[in-house]
């Protein structure tokens, strides 16, 4: 690999993406369906704040192929990038996505807004989406320091970008968690309500969904809580994460399981 | 038939020196410097906006001195050679010395191959760890790249800033005593350099991944305030 100088006319300029595909190397080459491995549920809610995010740590095929997988990674330090789909492009998206806004950076001495973010990663899943049978579905949450708000993106397989005001869950346990969060969300939150909402629509989804994976206990593996506010990306300590999960566990143990009428 | 005239290499690369030469010698000096925690580079430079100190990567810096068109493409290229070769291998992969042989292949090339030589003189710093060490690369207009030991010069009045900052030599340690001799080398004993002319950055590690800072003149004023 030599020194990639370019032509005024034929500069890809600061989009890492355009750079390697000008390169003749295709970042998500098309391929056969095989055995895919699949990424499961993470969610994001907004708050008076900011965004808190959660993530179940599950990989799954036909059998359990990672119990400690880390579906949200940060991209920069305010924003958090979360996937489901094809685990394999996945973290190759995240890889991507995390160079991208960083190249951006670097060439311009100037950082990406948080629109302009979720703009650029809609091309790169229509282009993965549409010419493969490893779909990634991604979303895109962050604290927008341009006008001190927490924001959350979602993608459909194509690529479409929606800005969801209220919260946004992905993958194959969604309609349990979405169900989760439709009674428990309330305008103006605080974080702890937030982040006590996004665990019990978590808990929900593992309880109900075989690709998702809940607290694991007997590891001691538990889902990945992070906060995005104006002090950035921030991940909550696993000690502090299971605590709250064996709370809730120890709650509907007591129950026999029910609820109760109560999101508890 | 082709009648080309004869024209004397030596006569041939002494022109082009020379005019490579004068665009340098039309811009300011600027410095790079290893202190005891990190690198420093400083330079004048009026614009906030057109920088010749840039970061490249993780643990890798430039500044540039001369054309400024010419040298922001090479950093261009360089921003773009590195992240590809992080992201083709890992971060840890990416050398500052494959970099520099780079930049003093294509300057080189375009000084004996190129319709004009490239009116610019670049500098390399990469902030040393267990696995490389700290290194600051000087490549000429012609090619010639050189490993300097402790700190190097281009641009403008380059030959007596060197002299300058040399005689401070032996008692630079910290990032402060270091910032506050190349200031006073960049100055002369004629007239102070103001501090809204200065740009400033450093690779320092800070506990992140990225090592590379742009000094704001608040901060590059805070520093120089330090008693060492």
């Amino acid at each position: 690999m030599g020194l990639p100088l370019f032509d005024a006319s034929s500069d890809p300029g600061p989009s890492f993406f355009d750079y390697v595909s000008s390169t003749g190397r295709k970042p998500f080459a098309d391929g056969p369906l095989e055995d895919a491995i699949h990424a499961t549920t993470v969610i994001a809610v907004r708050f008076d704040g900011g965004v808190v995010m959660v993530a179940d740590r599950q990989a799954t095929s036909h059998y359990v192929a990672s119990r400690d997988m880390r579906k949200i990674e940060p991209a920069d330090r305010f924003t958090a990038l979360a996937i489901s789909g094809s685990a394999a492009r996945g973290m190759q998206f995240i890889r991507i996505a995390q160079l991208s806004f960083e190249h951006y950076e670097k060439m311009t001495s100037s950082v990406l807004s948080l629109e302009g973010k979720a703009n650029y990663l809609s091309p790169i899943i229509q282009n993965n989406n549409l010419t493969s049978p490893f779909y990634v579905i991604p979303m895109l949450a962050g604290y927008d320091v341009n006008h001190d708000i927490g924001r959350i993106f979602e993608y459909d397989g194509a690529g479409g970008c929606y800005e969801r005001a209220d919260f946004n869950v992905i993958g194959s346990g969604s309609p349990f968690a979405e169900g989760a969060l439709r009674l428990g969300f309330q305008t103006g939150m605080d974080e702890e309500s937030a982040l006590e909402l996004a665990a019990l629509a978590l808990y929900e989804a593992a309880d109900n969904d075989p690709s998702t994976g809940g607290a694991d206990f007997v590891r001691n593996i538990f889902p990945i809580m992070i906060t995005l506010t104006k002090s950035g990306f921030l991940e909550l300590e696993a000690e502090a994460v299971g605590e709250r999960f064996r709370r809730i566990n120890d709650r509907r143990a007591s129950s026999g399981g029910i609820a109760g009428s109560q999101l508890r | 038939m082709s009648n080309a005239f004869y024209v004397n290499p030596e006569q041939l690369v002494n022109d082009k020196a020379q005019f490579a030469q004068k665009g340098i010698a039309r811009g300011k000096s600027m410095i790079a410097a290893i202190y005891d925690q990190g690198v420093l580079m400083v330079g004048e430079n009026t614009s906030a906006s057109l920088n010749k100190i840039s970061e490249i990567y993780d643990r890798i810096a430039f500044a540039g001195v001369g054309k400024y068109n010419e040298f922001d493409r090479l950093r261009e290229a360089g921003v773009r050679w590195a992240d590809n070769t992080g992201f083709t291998y890992a971060r840890e992969d990416v050398d500052a010395r494959a970099l520099a042989n780079f930049y003093a292949q294509h300057v080189g090339d375009m000084f004996s191959e190129g319709m004009k030589p490239l009116e610019v003189e670049i500098l390399v710093a990469q902030l040393g760890n267990n696995l490389r060490p700290t290194k600051l690369y000087h490549i000429a207009y012609e090619g010639t790249i050189s490993d300097e030991p402790h700190f190097a010069v281009v641009g403008g009045e380059a030959d007596e800033v060197k002299k300058r900052f040399a005689s401070f030599e032996g008692v630079m340690t910290n990032l402060s005593g270091t910032l506050k001799n190349a200031l006073s080398a960049l100055s002369g004993p004629e007239r102070t350099v103001p501090i809204e002319d200065l740009e400033v950055g450093i690779l320092e590690d800070g506990g992140s991944r990225r090592t590379f800072e742009r000094l704001s003149d608040e901060r590059v004023r805070e520093i120089l305030a330090r008693s060492d």
